[in-house]
């Protein structure tokens, strides 16, 4: 047996383990510190710094010096730094490339500090900011002009506009083209003075009848391209008038459209501008849903665990597998990332921050249990208690994430109603607010029970002083926000008595200022239109006239083709005929002559014997007296 | 490698145990069918330095296996999920997952287990085979192998200085 051992195997076992722990010790801190840089950059969507990692042996761990996470929105300020940050790791997890820590204490955390140098990295970022006029801007004292809207809003107006334009100028080329292969009035008149030529005149002989008809075969040819060109000219303008009809008809439609739906945009009504909490509230409110949404969906895909996330990470572990980890029911999970425990503290608002983490991982699936946050400040200035607690569980594939917020005592800074020079010069808050997200979907609620307010205002129209008088009366209120829809189009609703009070007074002033805004919307829209409109309409008569003038010369070609040359035989045949009836009709004539010249005579000589009897008759009545 | 090949082929036509060269060949086959990183191949490696097997047919093996190991990853990882998730060993795989240095094995990992267990199945047969092949080889090959031109060539070669600095 003993012939079967190579001891020295033993020493050179020892010497390899011996050799890979030393490499991993040393490379260990450089592998975390990029490993955090990378993977927060990635989420952070802005540069991730660590000055330094310390590594320890006994007790495994890691100290983070000096990390800043900086503001994608803002690369020369952080969103968050902290000084330190010190956690222990478990050896067993790590040897199988799992970083487990069971506690994390992070000092001095603070948020939005400057930066000496920008955190910005180039990625695509989708502005989000212009989707939406804030609640603040649709105000009496800060609508948008109809020219602002104009300006901002994608209509339907100029653009039917430009296309009619557009598709004049393709056209219009099109139709020169055709029209120039079309012969002009002058080479009409040219064809029918030719074909006049040709087909009248005695044909002397056989020669000049060929000679001729070679001549009007050649105009006959001719006729047929230029028919064909005045055809194509024809179809071309048929085209083009007809396009350009329904341009023109689509642009006379457009401004309507248009007010339609500016009209339903900038809604002065129901949860607009008369929704005076939204005005106190609103900006703010949507900044922090901003906020706190940006960073959930930041997160968010990296909470989700599905199949098909694991079928990604194997493939992008090529060339080889990774297969796949199977887990069982344990005490002692081993997701790949984990801290069981967290504690950050910073100081905040005058006072203390503190948050704490449990279980924080992007595999809830493979420990079991969600991960939750909570915060609460101690000795803060402006906002007194706070309490708040973010659950994150994606335990199973539809996670659910539940956010409780509750402020004792929150003394607000002067907040502008943007109406009429008003603002909520103090009040003091209580607030106690939930939200949910499932399946993609947001449901939050918020009260807020305002007190000791103090409205103030300086303005001067019969509106501003009507508005202040009746703010004044107001000490407190309660303030309701829903917030409700899909979570990357969210809906803010809010509610108040303080609505119910002052509705009436704002609502007639926004009735006139509405009406006022359409009827300008309405009239830079007619303006529009006319401008583009009445030019091509123009256009668009001068094509039918052209296309009647095609069709006239059509069938003037047409008849001009219809001209043919009689034969020589022909044309003997006539004359022949011609000098036969000729002939016969001379002949005729000369009989005709000749019968009246035989009647006159007979006549004369009749009316002479007549003048003779008479004058015998005459004479003998004479003899008889 | 081709000092890997000298040592091999030094291994293979010297009077070393067959037994010896086969079956360091055939236990390269666990390292080259489941993940390198693994503290199991760490435990195989120190059974290669620990027991009296040929380390160049060992190392030439792994080489060799993990070509193969690439190839059959899709297989591996396919019957590691059927035994992992097998009804009937649930119970003994939990039991086993409890023991955190069980679980540094990565016995848990689909491709690991699918790997282990056709290295295992393997294991004898290769070593058999390999066993005969070598025999076979001395028997009837080596002399025939040594009297080809090919191998005249070889032997005025870098190849063959290093194989005979080896041989000694």
């Amino acid at each position: 047996m003993i012939k079967w051992i190579r001891w020295w195997g033993i020493l050179g076992f020892a010497a390899v383990v011996a050799l890979i722990a030393a490499l991993i010790i040393v490379a260990l801190p450089f592998i975390i510190k990029a490993s955090i840089e990378f993977v927060g950059t990635k989420v952070a969507g802005a540069k991730v710094t660590l000055d330094d990692v310390d590594v320890t042996l006994s007790p495994l761990g890691v100290r983070l010096n000096h990390l800043q996470v900086a503001d994608a929105r803002s690369p020369m300020q952080n969103l968050v730094e902290f000084d330190e940050a010190v956690a222990d790791l478990e050896l067993a997890p790590l040897l199988v490339g799992k970083a487990i820590s069971n506690e994390v204490s992070v000092s001095n955390l603070q948020f939005h500090t400057e930066r000496s140098e920008s955190g910005e990295i180039i990625v695509e970022v989708v502005d989000e900011a212009e989707s939406k006029p804030s609640l603040k801007e649709q105000t009496l004292e800060k609508l948008p002009s109809a020219d602002e809207i104009l300006a901002k809003e994608t209509l339907k107006t100029p653009q039917a506009a430009d296309d009619l334009k557009a598709t004049w100028a393709a056209r219009s080329e099109e139709v020169d083209a055709a029209i120039g292969a079309v012969p002009g009035q002058a080479a009409l008149d040219n064809y029918e003075t030719e074909i006049t030529a040709i087909t009248s005149g005695r044909l002397e002989s056989l020669e000049d009848f060929n000679n001729r008809k070679a001549r009007l075969d050649e105009l006959k040819k001719q006729f047929k391209k230029d028919r064909e060109a005045i055809q194509q000219a024809r179809d071309t303008v048929q085209a083009s008038r007809k396009e350009l009809s329904e341009k023109l008809t689509t642009l006379k439609k457009a401004p309507g459209e248009d007010l339609t739906y500016l009209k339903d945009k900038y809604q002065l009504s129901g949860v607009g501008a008369t929704n005076l909490t939204g005005l106190l509230f609103g900006d703010d409110a949507a900044g922090w849903a901003k906020e706190a949404l940006y960073w959930y969906n930041r997160v968010l895909p990296y909470l989700e665990s599905d199949d098909d996330d694991v079928a990604e990470e194997q493939d992008e572990k090529a060339p080889r597998l990774a297969g796949r980890f199977v887990h069982f029911p344990t005490s002692d999970p081993w997701p790949d990332f984990m801290i069981r425990r967290a504690r950050l503290t910073g100081p905040f608002d005058g006072g203390q921050l503190v948050i704490e983490g449990r279980d924080i991982t992007h595999q809830q699936a493979i420990i079991g249990h969600p991960t939750v946050f909570t915060a609460t400040g101690e000795g803060l200035q402006k906002i007194g208690d706070l309490d708040a607690k973010l659950t994150l569980d994606h335990v199973n594939p539809k996670g659910q994430d539940v956010l409780t917020v509750a402020i004792s005592d929150w003394k607000m800074a002067p907040l502008e109603l943007g109406v009429a020079g008003a603002e909520l010069a103090s009040s003091r808050v209580k607030l106690n607010a939930i939200a949910t997200v499932k399946n993609g979907g947001v449901d939050a609620s918020a009260d807020a029970r305002v007190s000791q307010a103090k409205f103030s205002g300086d303005g001067q129209t019969v509106f501003a002083k009507e508005l202040n008088a009746a703010l004044k009366g107001i000490t407190q209120f309660k303030v309701n926000a829903a917030v409700g829809g899909r979570i990357k189009n969210p809906e803010i609703k809010f509610g108040s008595d303080l609505d119910r009070q002052i509705n009436t007074a704002i609502s007639k002033r926004l009735s006139a200022k509405q009406d006022e805004l359409e009827a300008r919307l309405q009239s830079r829209l007619n303006a529009k239109v006319a401008e583009s409109a009445g030019e091509y309409a123009d256009e668009l008569q001068a094509l039918i006239n052209m296309e009647g003038s095609l069709n006239d010369k059509l069938n003037s070609l047409k008849d001009l083709a219809g001209n043919e040359l009689e034969s020589f035989k022909a044309q003997q045949e006539r004359e022949a005929k011609a000098k036969v009836a000729e002939e016969k009709a001379a002949a005729q004539a000369k009989i005709e002559e000749e019968k009246a010249a035989a009647k006159a005579k007979a006549k004369a000589e009749a009316d002479a014997e007549k003048e003779r009897a008479k004058n015998k008759a005459k004479d003998k009545l004479k003899s008889l007296f | 490698m081709l000092t890997l090949l000298a040592r091999l082929f030094k291994a293979i036509n010297s009077d070393a145990s067959p037994g010896q060269v086969a079956f360091a060949f055939a236990l390269a086959m666990i390292v080259g069918f489941t993940p390198f990183w693994s503290f199991l191949n760490l435990f195989v490696l120190l059974i290669v330095l620990l027991v009296r097997i040929n380390i160049s047919a060992f190392l030439f093996g792994a080489v060799i296996f993990s070509m193969v190991g690439y190839l059959i990853d899709p297989l591996s990882a396919s019957l590691g999920e059927t035994i992992l998730t097998n009804p009937e060993l649930r119970e003994t795989w939990t039991e086993l997952y409890q023991n955190e240095w069980a679980r540094v094995s990565a016995f848990n990992n689909t491709i690991a287990m699918g790997g282990f267990v056709i290295a295992l199945i393997l294991l004898l047969p290769v070593t058999i085979i390999s066993r005969l092949l070598i025999l076979q080889y001395r028997h009837r090959l080596l002399a025939y192998v040594n009297r080809l031109r090919i191998v005249q060539v070889l032997k005025a070669s870098k190849f063959w200085a290093l194989y005979t600095t080896f041989a000694g």
